[in-house]
Parts: C-alpha cells; structure tokens; sequence
C-alpha cells in the first residue's frame, strides 16, 4: 500500500516536474495544406516555413532560449478541416496561421473571443490592417490592395494608366474578389478601363472560355488574382492564344516556379509582383542547408529551395519569430503567450540592418507595423520570368498607402458594424 | 438475453403498433437522448462541440430532409447543397434585413423558402423518374450555386462575396456569431433538430408517409388505389426540402459562422447523399448511424495518432484517413447493402433470440 502511495507519488512529481520541462516551449502550430487540389503550391511554403523554424530550434535552442514547437494541422485548404484545425490547436496555440482566406474569414470573429494572433502574411482580409478594429489579425507585410496598387504603379510607371483597358482575371472566391474594391475606385480615378474575368473553381483549369473573351476585349493588360491550379490553367492558356507575357502579371501567388516551368521559354516576360524574392546566397539559406537539410529533417528538395515560394515560407515565418522575439525582449519572458505575442506582432520593426543581421538582406524589404497598421505596407518588388526562373525587374515599389489606408478604414468599420458588438481598441490611433 | 420480449404481452392494436413495440427500444433512445441531452454538453469541450456534436447533429438533419424525399418517396435528388444554400441565404436576408427577429424563427422560416424552391424544381418529378430526375435536381443544383455568387443583394454586396454571421441574441443569451458560446448553439440545434427528427418520424409513420412510400414502391399501382402523385410527390419535395433548408441555416448560422458560395457546391450534396445511403435509405435513424461515420469517424481518426503518442505528420495522418474511411464505407456496404439501419435492425433481430437461435 505504502509503496504504490510512493510510486503514485514520484508519478505525480514526475509528471509535473515533465510538464515544467516542456512549459519552456512556444507552440506555434500552422494550417498547412501538404494535401488536396492546392497541395502543390502548398508544400514549397510549408517547407519553407518548418525549416526556418527548425534551423532556429537547431542553431540557437529557438528563440531567446525557448524552443518553438513548430506544429502542422492539415486541413487540404478545405475551410472545414480549418476550423477543425483552428478548434484543435487553440488551446495552447500562441498564433493561428490559417493559410486560406476562407479560413481566415472564418476564424476572424472568433479571435476576439479567443484571444490568438492570426498571422496572415500576404493573404486574407485586406482591411486587417485596421488594427484599431482587427485587434488581433496580421497581415504583414503586404495586403492584396497593396499588391494592386503596387502592380498598377507599375503600368502607369511604363506606359501610363489613362485610356488603358485592363483584364482583372480571377477565381471567383473571397480571395480572388479582394482587390476588385480597391480597382475599381482607382479605374474610376484614373481613366483606364476595368474588366473583371471571374474563373469559376470548376473551371480553374480550362479557362478557354474565359480567353476567348480575353482576346475579343483585347486589353492592354492582364492581371490575374489566381491560386492553384488556376495559375497553370491562365498562363498555358495565354501561351496558346498568343497573348503578349510582357503584359499578363499576377498577384504573388500566381509566381509560382513550378507553374511557369510547364511552359518554359514560352512563359518568358510574365509578371509577378511580390514582397519576397529567393536569395539563394543568404546566410540564412546557408544555415538552413547546414542545420535543418544536412541533418536529414527536411522535407524539401534542392529544386523547391530555390523558387520563390520556398524563400517567401522562410520569411513568413521570420516574421512569426520576429513577432515572438519583439514580445520576448518587452516582457522579459521566454515563453510569451498569444496576447504577449501580439503586442510582439505589433511592434515589429524589421529594418535593413535588422535584415543583414538575420541573413536575409534582399528577401524583404523592411517594414514597421504599429498598433494601428497591421500591415506594415512593405511595398515589394515587380519578378519576370526569364524562362528558367523569376527575376527582379523593377527597385522597390511601395503602395500608395494613403488612398489604401482611407479604404481600409471604411470597410473595416462596415465589418465591425456588421458584426456589432465588435470590440475596438481604443488605445490606438 | 438482453433483449428479451418474454413476458411483454401486447394487448390491443395500439400496443402492437406503437413506436417501440420492444421494452428496450424506448430504454435506449432515453439512454441516447440522457447523453445527448445532459452528459455530452456537460462533459465536451470546445473541441468536440464544434468537429462533433454540433456538425453530426446538423449534417444528421440534412441527410434526414434527403432520405424522406429519395429513401421514402423514391425521388433521387442532387441538389441537397444548393436547398441547404437556400435556407442559409433566406437566413441571412431575414435577420439583416429585420436584425430585430428572433434567430430561432428566422431558422424554421428559412425553411419555408427553399420549400418553395424545392416545390418548384420537384414539378418535373411528375413527368420524370429515376436518373431523369436526378439530372433535373443537377440542374437546381448548378442554377442556385449560380445564383448564390452573381446576386450581390443575396450577400449585402459584400465585397468578399461571403455571407458573414452577425452576433444574434435571444433574451440577451447570443445564440449566433462569433460571441455565441458552442454550448448554447449546441443546444438549439439539438432542439430544433429532436424537434424536425419527431415531426419526420410521425409524419414517415401517419398517411403521408405511406402515401410516399406507395408511390416509391409502384407509382401506377399507388394511383390507382387512389393516390394523388401529383400532391404526394410535391409534398415529398416540400417537406424535404423544408428540412433540408433549416439545416443549411443552421449549418451556417449554427456551425460555420461564414459562408461563401461554393460551399453549397455538388460536393455538399454528394455528402449528404452519401450519408443518407450509408445510413440506409427510408430510414431515420440511418441518417444519425450515416452521419456519425462520415463526419464524425474522420475527426476522431485524425485525433487518434496524437492521443495514442503516435509520431506521425499531420499530412500523412490526412492520407490515412481518406484510405480508412473510405475501406470501412466499401466493407460497410459490402456486409449490408442497405445500410447501417438496416446493420442495427439485423443485430437487434439477433440480440431478441440470443442466444438461442430457434
């Protein structure tokens, strides 16, 4: 009897001497999406993102002396198993990454409730960057207007906006109907010609019908919101019906390595804008490769490590990092929990100098976030295939962030209106 | 043994053909209804509420709504999403459009609208049998998730194109929305869905339900018994269509919180069809037996590699589950083709003479 009391009670103290082991971890799980119809987009980000994670955990013990549980919760971008996912992860999570807009749409009243960080980068909700309303949603370091901006910029920069006609071809879903606001109200400014080409996700892979009319509108320019097996649909169908390249650009989800690749030389002068480019001398790729490749626990491969998808996975989840340590170093805390670390999120400050320190010089351009701008509007650079690979074609275009902000402001308030009662922070301005 | 009738002597009609001629039968369900009622909302978490009960409980419904118009009236219909669609937008439309009316209403009146549209698409069922009509059902299917996207006014010109759920309350509880706990969702889809679950098993039992089912079984012979086709298919597709669309209000407003168009796409449909199949067609309770294999059965596998410490990547597990859940709906299938009711009614049978065969 006394000795089972002593077992059960070297146990009990086993036990909570174990758990205060493993306190000294941040668990940081992602939606990831290595299955289904966008898998293959999807892996090249996971990867991206596990192994830049893993290399901290092997170089440095993780951050600031804790190490980070890097989780997956597959959900094969089905919003259902997100929220699955989302439901399972929340109780001990530190961030969601929700990895769909659709998710993200679907987790977002609920994080007020619950109290997480989203961490969307480059996806979602572009009014997110309303921190003022959306307390706990992150979008850094760009939002889609922020691409549509950039990528009209562009065109003006060229050869001017006034008179154009512009073909806006995307996948009729929440996410690729994002920027249509934001376009249209520049159409109207500007004087160029807006139409909008919606794919439908049933015809995401023959899109003839949707070049036909392509070629009866005969616009100057194509841009294309785009995800999945879309991309290949568009762009194979643009080689066919001989559109001009130069003149088709995407949204950076449409830059995806492996769908130019299909049609090689052909695709040479399609556009891509983004806010990463891959620098496959970095040190940051170096210790990666050293630390996470070398040691057998990754799940890349040498092609994927090079693409642009690869690289922008890496600096997703340096921002996640970035955000961890920012809390970190204000609280004074190793193991942050969601609500330090949004305060972290918020308060990112990722410079130049800060860039050369992390190894990533070039993969980035710098952004700031503050209480009220989520975003941190990082502006980004404009990539062209050059037929084996995309290049940077244009310096650093930066978002008008003011017509942009005027914009976020008001649909961010119909959202709080539309889900009263919706909590403000009041403390930002 | 456990199931002994010895000694349960029925002594007048009403006695032989009540619900639950067996004892034990009404034991069970209380058994059943006590956990569903009591011990699950008080001892789930967050967790199952949201990937169990609550989806089991919704998907249940809808599969239900589909089985009194294919597995009781005999008319195959794939367009179950698109009604779901139906009840879900009505939903929305009404309580933005009268913020003031009671959730709970505005979820039974959704109801009434995808009724009407059902009615409508079931008027080729007069003329059209079989797989004839299932392309015609295809039809609705398409046409609504159509619509679903190209009427702005359906989702307030939302910009995103998706229906978002607004904080609902009822006597100052919210009951919808993102500040709505999953333990008061809980319990008014299990109200609503007791409730759908009585009126369908009284209805299946009373004259309408043999009048459907005459017609699955010969509709030359139904007519001329006296049967009116006319009225007893178009109720089939009112009252199915009329479940079918307050479970898609709930499955929005209830479960999802957000929705987009394409949700209510062919996929939905298939599922449900699937779960009323499995299930067993012309039952109830197959669709509870249907739902919890298909929606239920995936998350607990997917849980399962984590609770036993098993290291396995999430994607992998994700593969696994495909592979297990669609082996077990072929070996289901296989040891009975019509179904898991069917399976129950075959053990039940057995358990009465168990263990004495003879």
């Amino acid at each position: 009897m006394k000795m089972t009391a002593k077992l059960l009670a070297a146990a009990v103290v086993a036990a909570v001497a174990g758990s205060a082991a493993s306190a000294e971890s941040i668990y940081a799980p992602n939606l990831s999406y290595r299955t289904g119809p966008f898998a293959a987009t999807g892996i090249p980000l996971m990867n991206g993102q596990k192994d830049y994670i893993n290399m901290l955990n092997a170089r440095d013990g993780g951050i600031g002396g804790v190490t980070v549980d890097f989780d997956e919760c597959e959900t094969g971008y089905s919003t259902e198993k997100g929220v699955e996912c989302y439901e399972k992860t929340k109780g001990k999570a530190i961030v969601t990454q929700p990895w769909s807009t659709g998710i993200t749409l679907q987790v977002l009243p609920k994080t007020n409730v619950d109290e997480i960080p989203i961490l969307a980068p480059g996806y979602g909700f572009s009014p997110m960057a309303d921190g003022k309303v959306f307390q706990w949603a992150f979008n850094t370091p760009a939002s889609y207007w922020d691409a549509a901006s950039m990528i009209l910029q562009y065109i003006d920069g060229k050869d001017g906006l006034e008179g154009k006609k512009i073909a806006f071809l995307h996948l009729d879903h929440p996410f690729g109907k994002e920027p249509l606001p934001f376009l249209e109200k520049k159409a109207a400014e500007q004087g160029f010609e807006l139409v909008p080409i919606p794919v439908g996700l049933k015809e995401m892979q023959n899109q003839s019908a949707q070049w036909l009319q392509i070629r009866r509108e005969r616009p100057d320019y194509v841009v294309m919101w785009g995800w999945g097996a879309m991309n290949a649909g568009a762009i194979t169908e643009a080689v066919k019906t001989k559109f001009p390249m130069e003149n088709f650009i995407g949204v950076w989800w449409s830059g995806h390595d492996a769908d130019l690749a299909i049609v090689g030389e052909d695709g040479k002068g399609y556009k891509s804008i983004s806010w990463s480019f891959p620098q496959l001398d970095a040190p940051v790729m170096a210790d990666i490769k050293k630390h996470v490749v070398d040691a057998g626990n990754s799940e890349s491969n040498e092609e994927e490590m090079q693409g642009v998808f690869y690289g922008r996975g890496v600096v997703i989840s340096m921002i996640l990092a970035e955000g961890i340590k920012a809390a970190q170093d204000h609280f004074g805390t190793g193991a942050i929990d969601a609500a330090q670390l949004r305060w972290g999120l918020e308060n990112l400050d990722v410079t130049e100098e800060r860039l050369a320190e992390l190894g990533m010089t070039g993969m980035v351009p710098p952004f700031k976030t503050s209480c009220s701008d989520h975003t941190g509007h990082s502006g980004g650079w404009m990539l062209e295939w050059d037929g084996a690979k995309f290049v940077k074609v244009s310096d650093l275009l930066t978002p008008e962030s003011e017509a942009i902000g005027a914009l976020e402001v008001e649909k961010a308030k119909e959202y709080a209106d539309a889900n009263a009662p919706w909590p403000m922070n009041e403390d930002c301005n | 043994m456990f199931y002994r009738t010895a000694g349960q002597f029925k002594t007048s009609y009403t006695a032989d053909q009540a619900l639950f001629p067996v004892r034990q039968d009404a034991v069970l369900l209380i058994v059943i209804l006590a956990f569903a009622w009591i011990v699950f909302p008080l001892t789930a978490s967050e967790f199952a509420f949201q990937t169990l009960l609550i989806p089991i409980l919704i998907y249940s419904l809808a599969a239900l709504g589909l089985n009194i118009l294919t597995g009781y009236a005999g008319q195959l219909s794939l367009g179950t999403g698109a009604f779901m669609g139906v009840g879900a937008y009505a939903c929305y439309k009404m309580v933005t459009l009268m913020p003031w009316m009671n959730p709970i209403v505005a979820i039974l009146l959704s109801g009434v609208f995808s009724a009407g549209i059902g009615v409508v698409f079931g008027i080729p069922s007069l003329r059209i049998k079989g797989f004839y009509l299932a392309i015609a059902t295809l039809a609705a299917q398409f046409f609504l998730v159509w619509l679903f996207e190209k009427w702005a006014w359906l989702y307030n010109y939302n910009a995103s194109g998706a229906i978002q759920v607004p904080n609902l309350d009822m006597f100052g509880v919210y009951v919808s929305g993102p500040q709505a706990t999953s333990f008061t969702q809980y319990y008014v889809v299990l109200a609503i869905v007791s409730l759908l679950t009585w009126i369908c098993i009284n209805l299946t039992r009373g004259r309408p339900g043999r009048t459907w089912k005459a017609t699955r079984d010969m509709d030359i012979a139904a007519e001329l018994i006296g049967i009116d086709l006319m009225r007893s298919k178009l109720t089939a597709f009112a009252v199915s269509s009329y479940i079918v669309g307050v479970a898609g209000a709930l499955f929005v407003f209830m479960w999802r919180g957000a929705a987009e168009p394409n949700l209510f796409d062919i996929p939905l449909s298939f599922r449900i069809l699937f779960i009323a199949i499995i299930g067993g067609l012309g039952s109830v309770l197959g669709n509870y037996l249907g739902a919890i294999l298909i929606v239920g059965l995936p998350v607990v596998l997917g849980i399962l590699p984590e609770a036993l410490g098993l290291e396995i990547t999430s994607a992998t597990v994700e593969h696994l589950n495909v592979m297990i859940v669609g082996g077990l709906i072929i070996f289901f299938l296989i040891i009975e083709p019509h179904g898991l009711a069917q399976l129950w009614r075959l053990i039940r049978e057995k358990l009465i003479i168990w263990p004495f065969p003879h």
